[in-house]
């Protein structure tokens, strides 16, 4: 008897194909997706059944912590004569202006501090302290204190997160959320202006489980100067 | 790894060309291909937040009241949102990491016509019209929706608009704003639709409830937004953001202590 000859088969697949579905997948996600913004805070927005979408451009959004510190993240139009290096530069001068004109304790910043907080995605640091903010960009591993400074676990105890913000009424003693809402609408960025006219410059942020006084004393800060239209970011509802 | 067989063309006939077989392995093409994807899938987002307009009201004085329109009772509802506390304490209680809305409304005045406090400021809980609601979702029934909950009462009350609002609904399904063929006809008739919703929500002919939106401080944003939610759901044209009165307060803690562990 013969022993049955088992035929060896050549245990090469063709990845072609695969290779094909992949790149393709790979593209598809290049495209159609948007990198994720590093925010100091983690919050998960509500569900709403509005469909409108958030604006690309022009528009300055408010994240608010659910303890209530606030941060800044500026969104202008790349394209424009104002960038967001241009705008950002434009509101720090705005905004110490303004806060000197009424404190005694008066703000200033060098070139190389500028140039800093023109690089950064999202701000939010006392007036006073935001020099020694800004100095640590040069630094080593400055990058990383600065996060670390903005999401509020610095080692450093006088270091203060979030953009001081309080119950105000009173238009005559902003502040320092004010003075900076203030200033955005005071840069020469018609577009951006425009915008906060119409409401969709001011986008607020915040986590679904945020209490109502906090939120209220936001739309109250900004109800008192005069920014009565803004918008509140959701999240799709399934459903409905 | 690539490779180039040759065969060594025993059979075949002199002067053929060689065949040559190429074949470039691809798995370590497909490798990379898959950590790149799963890169951009960890480090960005394709969803794109939506946004809900809001628009406070002016908190300038207004010197000139003649021409401002009134709220008459009747017409008024007034919703507070609250959080649902944990039993004992005044501390928020959460289930999964997500807030417990709680909603209650009263239509008209607080305590009705004959109000919440009596002579010397005694509060009269008698007259408490607070109601307490849920947030639901409709109830399915083949295919019919219904109304649950806090949005079964905004409907009712804004009966008239819903009525109008549905007709032109079953208008636009059936092509009377056009026809619904080609994406550009529907987009006209999209438009011509919400001419007519917003002439109808506008209609001062029709008998429109006025909601009135209050908040304890602990209630949470998610229930703001949902409540401002069934203000779009329900075509609800007249709705704005208010501060408590005491008299709020009051009725809502006497309803709390009326109605322990329900």
């Amino acid at each position: 008897m013969g022993r049955v000859k088992i035929a060896r088969k050549s245990t090469f697949i063709d990845m072609t194909a695969m290779s094909d579905v992949t790149v393709l997948l790979l593209t598809f996600f290049m495209l159609t997706s948007t990198f994720l913004q590093k925010e100091p805070t983690t919050v998960v927005t509500p569900p709403s059944v509005s469909t409108e979408k958030v604006q690309e451009t022009n528009f300055v959004q408010v994240l608010v912590s659910p303890e209530g510190k606030v941060w800044l993240t500026m969104n202008n139009d790349t394209s424009s004569s104002w960038s967001n290096e241009k705008m950002r530069m434009a509101l720090l001068d705005k905004v110490s202006e303004i806060y000197n004109e009424s404190h005694k304790n008066k703000v200033s910043f060098n070139a190389a501090q500028k140039q800093a907080f023109s690089k950064l995605g999202s701000f939010g640091v006392p007036l006073q302290q935001m020099g020694e903010f800004l100095n640590l960009a040069d630094q080593q591993e400055g990058q990383t204190k600065m996060d670390k400074w903005m999401q509020g676990e610095d080692m450093d105890k006088n270091h203060v997160t979030g953009i001081p913000i309080s119950v105000s009424s009173d238009e005559n003693n902003l502040n320092e959320f004010q003075m900076w809402m203030k200033a955005l609408r005071q840069t020469e960025n018609e577009n951006l202006s425009q915008a906060i006219k119409d409401g969709t410059g001011v986008a607020i942020k915040a986590d679904q489980n945020t209490s109502f006084d906090v939120i209220h004393m936001v739309m109250d800060n900004l109800q008192t100067i005069h920014m009565n239209k803004f918008t509140f970011l959701t999240a799709l509802k399934a459903g409905e | 790894m690539a490779e180039v067989q040759q065969n060594s063309g025993g059979n075949g006939k002199k002067g053929a060309q060689k065949k040559m077989q190429i074949r470039v392995d691809f798995t370590p093409m497909v490798d990379m291909n898959m950590l790149l994807i799963t890169f951009f899938m960890l480090c960005t987002t394709m969803i794109k937040s939506q946004t809900l307009t809001i628009a406070l009201p002016s908190n300038e004085k207004v010197e000139n009241t003649e021409n401002m329109s009134q709220a008459s009772a009747d017409d008024a509802v007034t919703i507070i949102l609250d959080a649902k506390r944990k039993a004992g304490s005044t501390d928020v209680d959460s289930v999964n990491g997500k807030v417990v809305n709680e909603v209650y409304y009263y239509f008209g005045k607080p305590g009705g016509d004959a109000g919440i406090f009596g002579p010397g400021g005694v509060v009269l809980s008698e007259n408490n019209n607070m109601q307490k609601s849920e947030f639901l979702a409709d109830e399915v029934n083949a295919g019919k929706h219904t109304a649950k909950g806090i949005r079964e009462i905004i409907q009712k009350r804004n009966k008239d608009v819903l009525d109008e609002i549905n007709k032109i609904k079953e208008k636009y399904a059936s092509g009377g704003f056009g026809s619904l063929e080609t994406k550009a006809d529907r987009e006209k008739a999209q438009a011509a639709y919400d001419e007519a919703a917003s002439a109808i929500r506008k209609n001062e002919n029709l008998k429109k409830p006025v909601i009135i939106i209050k908040s304890t401080p602990q209630a949470s944003f998610g229930s703001l937004v949902e409540l401002l939610d069934e203000m779009q759901i329900n075509s609800i044209s007249k709705y704005q953001i208010d501060n408590m009165t005491r008299a709020d307060s009051v009725m809502l803690i006497d309803y709390q202590n009326n109605h322990h562990g329900n």
